[in-house]
């Protein structure tokens, strides 16, 4: 696995309205990883999500995506950097169709040129999405949105992909789908940082993992490890 | 006896008249899709393009449709500014904020024509105003028929523009959720910039249409942003085929009141549909 950090999020606060949401987070993402964020409803997984994608900005500590400083970009320019979001709740444009969707995922300079080869790969890791391309997104079922919403994601042409809670409100069968083309994904060498509140699950698929409590980071290290640790078992799998 | 041939001209005219229409509103409804923001200064800036093409017209001897060369880029310019250092820095404070300027926009179009043009009605003459089209029965007035040649094209290029092209579909991306537009590296300030600007290219557009139709004064916006607003609420938000079947309704529906009810039926028929429509289908007849 490559050591290179490709993610580096230092020390970061963040206020969401008046309310401090997040204190002094720092975490790493090596390129060629599969990170789980995991944590309760509210710990503040989503905020983080967001202020790496520079939807909100940290008030202090740092950001830094391929050794370069984000901290202050925004969203719209972060995407260009090689960082796509897949947002909670998948957020598809409810009347565009499934190729529209996917092709708006390529409004970057830099991904415009690689559209056609991106649709193809998103086409070869979703059929499903190939069949159904000229239907309005609102139309599709729950796993099929899902699946637009990541396929969206990588049209961008992402270095690393963020995705926000993804297998909440699927059922368990098109999760484990899900999670198959997240491992095919990184095997095309895009890092993934996943946020779950499924936290058995999550832990189970990457290869690192955060655990996040009210705005804090208070455990991270090797997934599967962390599966064994006491305080995580107690709090999350209730044994 | 009423014959179906007496009603061949107020069903071709209102057609026709629909096509102006649907003009007006395409750049309210572009703008209120897009930003949601009512721009009721929308009437006013159709009114400046009856005006610029006035000017060329009367200074020039350019004719209207002609002038639209430098009529288009020059009012997509000027909503691009409009947008950037006016309605922008409201839209920062509140979406109130914003209507609140176009209010301002509204005023300061309408008093400044005054103050230029004088309150006095203009038209345009030129030489197809008077000329019409006689077929069959029914004389087709030749500047109708190019109001509703405008709208098929006008109609037909934004559709396209806005189904075609990257900027077009961040527009309709912005317009459906602006949040996660952002996420997919579309920059929401430049697409209301760019809307804005599209929706003054069609205000100019519009303008000269009128102008051929109808004389007008520096305040006859207001009738036609109000006319503009029974047609979106007739058609529906968002749908530029709702647009385009609601100014055909409204159109037909004016001259048929006409034709029926007399002078005092045109308007009167046209918006209690749109009272029905808001009770019935609030969302309009081709809305979501």
């Amino acid at each position: 696995m490559s050591e290179e950090v490709l993610l580096r999020v230092s020390n970061i606060d963040v206020f969401y309205g008046g309310a401090q949401a997040l204190w002094d987070v720092s975490l790493e993402v090596r390129s060629g990883e599969i990170v789980a964020l995991a944590g309760s409803n509210g710990a503040g997984k989503s905020t983080l999500l967001k202020t790496i994608s520079g939807v909100i900005h940290p008030a202090k500590g740092s950001i830094e995506f391929a050794g370069m400083n984000i901290t202050k970009l925004n969203a719209y320019d972060i995407v260009a950097q090689g960082i796509s979001q897949v947002p909670e709740g998948r957020r598809l444009f409810p009347e565009m169709t499934v190729f529209q969707n996917l092709a708006i995922g390529s409004y970057n300079g830099k991904a415009r040129a690689k559209r056609e080869e991106n649709l193809t790969r998103v086409y070869e890791l979703f059929p499903v999405l190939k069949e159904r391309k000229d239907q309005l997104a609102k139309t599709l079922s729950g796993g099929e949105q899902q699946m637009v919403a990541i396929g969206r994601g990588l049209m961008s042409n992402p270095r690393l992909i963020l995705i926000d809670e993804m297998s909440l409100g699927l059922s368990p069968l098109i999760v484990c789908d899900l999670f198959r083309v997240l491992h095919a994904i990184r095997a095309r060498g895009i890092t993934v940082l996943l946020v779950e509140q499924n936290v058995w699950q999550s832990l189970h698929e990457a290869d690192r993992a955060y655990i996040i409590e009210t705005g804090r980071i208070v455990l991270s290290g090797n997934a599967l490890e962390l599966c064994e640790e006491e305080e995580v078992r107690e709090a999350y799998f209730g044994v | 006896m009423e014959t179906l041939a007496d009603l061949a001209s107020p069903i071709a005219i209102g057609v026709l008249l629909g096509g102006l229409y649907v003009v007006i509103a395409l750049g309210l409804s572009l703008v209120f899709g897009v930003m949601k923001v009512i721009n009721v200064a929308h009437g006013d800036l159709v009114i400046l393009g009856s005006y610029f093409a006035y000017v060329m017209s009367t200074s020039w001897g350019l004719d209207p449709i002609l002038s639209l060369v430098v009529g288009i880029p020059l009012f997509f310019i000027m909503g691009v500014f409009i947008e950037r250092f006016l309605l922008h820095r409201a839209f920062r404070m509140s979406a109130d904020a914003a209507l609140i300027v176009a209010f301002g926009i509204s005023l300061i179009i309408q008093n400044g024509a005054q103050l230029v043009w004088t309150p006095l009605s203009r038209g345009l003459m030129t030489s197809y105003t008077l000329e019409s089209l006689k077929i069959g029965d029914v004389y087709l007035p030749v500047v109708y028929l190019v109001d509703f040649a405008m709208a098929l094209v006008v109609v037909l290029a934004v559709h396209q523009f806005l189904k075609r092209t990257y900027l077009g579909q961040a527009i309709t991306a912005a317009s459906q959720d602006s949040e996660t537009a952002q996420l997919m590296g579309i920059n929401p300030a430049r697409v209301y910039q760019i809307a804005f600007g599209i929706a003054m290219a069609l205000a100019a557009i519009a303008g000269v249409s009128l102008a051929l139709t109808f004389p007008f004064t520096p305040k006859s916006g207001v009738p036609f942003l109000i006319i503009a607003f029974g047609v979106i609420i007739l058609g529906g938000l968002g749908s530029m085929v709702g647009t385009f079947i609601g100014g055909m309704i409204f159109g037909l529906s004016q001259t048929l009141g006409g034709h029926f009810l007399g002078p005092t039926g045109q308007l009167l028929v046209p918006f209690v549909m749109v009272l029905v429509v808001l009770t019935i289908r609030p969302q309009g007849l081709f809305g979501r």
